[in-house]
């Protein structure tokens, strides 16, 4: 495992923020820590990083049950972005490749390198001050992979980017997992989280909720089913189960544990005939509504 | 262990690295750098401002002997041969005589209203029982128109002053007395103190730029904090050690062109341990009193928020240094006192103490001892300062606790 979390407890003034929160990530894997804010996500990673202590619980990062004793081979982008506004771009990637131990020459030929592939080759001489939100916002990422590190921890990574840097981000993620390093990030995005990671846990107030894949995710809910009858009446709800309910000139309901043949069954027998017919399995986002609470959920919107 | 430690090293380094160039390669560094020629500038001006005021007032100064004609030469010539002796500085007001008229008593009193001159003092009445009315600044006039009055009492009564042709032989004074060990022992706590009171301050807003733009958090999960603070400690110390090897280079090169006379007091400087050793203890000596003071204001100042807060400390800081220097120049002039011993021990004042140790002991090893003691301390500070940081500012720093919905 890259990382391991058993039971982390975290308390600030006399509020629990982090309420015994276990974790397994895989190596190799791209791990998403979902949760609404205020959920305690940064918290975690926080003591996972060993950035605080917690106050009860263990964690190993990378086998070591120091976090510091990994602290070469991890990278890090806190939630709140922080660069020296005086430094260059790429002396601000080479001074975090520096403190993870890259020699300074090679710190600075990585951050050339990785600026030109990112498309901000022409800022490497520019003051961070003078770079946009977005184009610092890439220069700290590019900051944190520098040293190709084996485990990446991203703090909320897709906040505050445009579209077209969302993309770039998701596909430096992808091809940090490819290269075989381990990516744990958090969001509250689920769009995101549904397109990258192979696994995931959901908190909320301070708990984990859920671990698994995206797919076992989403099977915490049951699929929705769409049909349509040839012939419509209110005779139709008979053949329905309990929870269908009208849409339009169609009906909506949850598939049933035993699969959908016994109901077309029915159906036929009774003559409506199936005009249309779908069958659409829940997003991320529906199952992280339940698994969280329509509150938390509306508060991570 | 070897291997954490190495770490630890490389990433200090770093950072100090980091404070260093972005300190020194900035303009803002030039104004810093040539502060002391502000200063001095600003010195010589408001020198020569108050020389004026006070030659002003020394051109109309003068005193006053009211004798018969027949005394009037003699005591122009006394007064000759003995201001000879005097620096200029010291020489007393321009003596002029008066012929009697009427009661000396008032004739005296009134020549201290002369609109031409500022009669400090006169004299008055027959030279073996004079009287001497004088303003009481002049009190040193006072004394030194009796003086006038014997030397010509005395020439009268011996008649031809016999003349002596002196032989003056310069020679240095033996280095190792008390006397000049004091000095070099108040030259060596004064040093060390101006020095770090000019440089050990600046460390208190360090940590604002990482906690303004949120860097520390990145600092915080890359490295121990506790490397953190001594990297840009050292980050600084450097500064300063720019900044005096600077000043040093141009003050030994001014020092080149002092006069024979100005040299020769400059080696009259005899300190205990031996000028070498004490020039190399001064070094360390400032080195460790700036780290000392620099760790315990690098972990003050990284409580603070706003840079308000950052100005307010500044007061209690300079405080805290003028009172050690306070310290040791007592304990320097006590050589062996429990003050003296107490100040050494004492870990902020410790430098200054066992720098001014230097120039009145000569043994050499309590400063191994206390270079041992000083450099735990400042790494007891760096801990101690770490810490706090870690519980009170980065427990809710990046990732402020929210309040639950």
């Amino acid at each position: 495992m890259a990382v391991t979390a058993g039971g982390l407890v975290k308390r600030f003034g006399g509020r629990t923020v982090v309420d015994g929160i276990d974790m397994a990530v895989p190596r190799g894997t791209i791990y998403g820590v979902l949760g609404p804010n205020g959920a305690g996500k940064t918290t975690t990673l926080r003591m996972l990083l060993g950035i605080i202590e917690p106050d009860a619980g263990e964690r190993t990062l990378l086998g070591q049950a120091h976090p510091r004793d990994a602290g070469d081979r991890v990278g890090y982008l806190p939630e709140e972005r922080g660069l020296y506004p005086a430094m260059k771009a790429r002396e601000a990637i080479a001074f975090m490749g520096a403190l993870r131990g890259l020699d300074w020459r090679t710190a600075r030929a990585r951050a050339g390198e990785l600026l030109e592939a990112a498309g901000l080759g022409h800022a490497a001489q520019t003051k961070i001050r003078k770079l946009s939100k977005g184009m610092a916002q890439l220069v700290q990422l590019l900051g944190s992979v520098v040293h190709r590190p084996d485990l990446l921890v991203l703090d909320e990574p897709f906040s505050g980017l445009d579209p077209v840097n969302q993309e770039k981000l998701e596909a430096l993620i992808l091809a940090e997992r490819d290269r075989g390093a381990t990516v744990l990030f958090s969001t509250h995005i689920m769009a995101h989280a549904e397109r990258v990671c192979d696994r995931l846990a959901i908190i909320a107030n301070g708990k984990r909720r859920f671990e698994g894949t995206v797919d076992e995710a989403r099977a915490t809910l049951p699929a929705r089913v769409h049909y349509r009858p040839q012939r419509p009446g209110p005779a139709v709800a008979t053949a329905l189960p309990a929870d269908a309910v009208a849409d339009g000139d169609g009906w909506r309901f949850a598939l049933p544990p035993e699969g959908i043949e016994p109901v077309l069954v029915r159906l036929i027998g009774a003559g409506h005939g199936i005009a249309g017919l779908s069958i659409e399995r829940p997003g991320l986002h529906e199952a992280f509504v339940r698994i969280v609470g329509q509150q938390a959920a509306e508060a991570a919107a | 262990m070897s291997g954490r430690f190495a770490r630890g090293l490389r990433q200090t380094l770093t950072v100090a690295r980091r404070d260093f160039t972005a300190t020194v390669f900035t303009p803002i560094f030039l104004l810093f750098l040539f502060a002391p020629v502000m200063m001095l500038g600003f010195s010589a001006i408001g020198g020569l401002g108050a020389a004026s005021v006070a030659d002003s007032g020394r051109d109309r100064a003068a005193i006053v002997a009211i004798v018969p004609d027949a005394l009037a030469r003699p005591m122009a010539e006394a007064d000759t041969r003995l201001r000879t002796v005097f620096p200029r500085d010291a020489a007393p007001p321009p003596l002029a005589t008066v012929r009697p008229v009427g009661e000396p008593g008032a004739q005296a009193t009134r020549l201290f209203g002369a609109k031409d001159m500022d009669v400090g003092a006169v004299l008055f009445g027959p030279l073996e029982r004079p009287h001497v009315l004088y303003a009481r600044r002049f009190t040193r006039s006072a004394d030194y128109l009796a003086l006038l009055a014997a030397e010509v009492l005395a020439d009268q009564r011996l008649g031809a002053r016999p003349r002596v042709d002196a032989v003056k032989i310069a020679t240095d004074p033996p280095r190792t007395s008390q006397g000049s060990r004091n000095q070099a022992a108040f030259v060596a706590v004064f040093g060390v103190f101006f020095l770090t009171l000019f440089l050990s301050g600046q460390v208190i807003g360090t940590m604002a730029e990482e906690r303004n733009t949120k860097v520390i958090e990145v600092l915080a999960a890359a490295v121990p904090l506790e490397c953190v603070f001594l990297g840009k400690l050292l980050g600084m110390f450097g500064v300063a050690v720019l900044f005096v090897c600077f000043w040093g280079a141009v003050i030994s090169q001014v020092a080149a062109l002092l006069p024979p006379g100005a040299a020769a007091a400059i080696g009259q400087f005899a300190p205990a341990v031996g000028s070498g050793w004490f020039a190399l203890l001064f070094a360390a000596y400032f080195a460790t009193a700036y780290l000392l003071l620099g760790s315990v204001f690098l972990g003050i100042g990284a409580q603070a928020s706003t840079m308000r807060e950052i100005q307010l400390l500044s007061l209690p800081v300079t405080i805290v240094q003028v009172g050690m220097f306070a310290l040791s120049s007592a304990a320097a002039a006590r050589p062996g006192s429990w003050l003296a011993t107490a100040t050494e021990v004492f870990p902020l004042s410790s430098p200054y103490a066992m720098a001014g140790r230097a120039a009145n002991a000569p043994a050499l090893w309590p400063h191994a001892i206390a270079l041992g003691w000083q450099a735990l301390w400042v790494a007891v500070f760096i801990t101690v300062g770490a810490r706090a940081f870690r519980r009170g500012v980065l427990q809710s720093g990046s990732a402020r606790p929210r309040r639950s919905r």
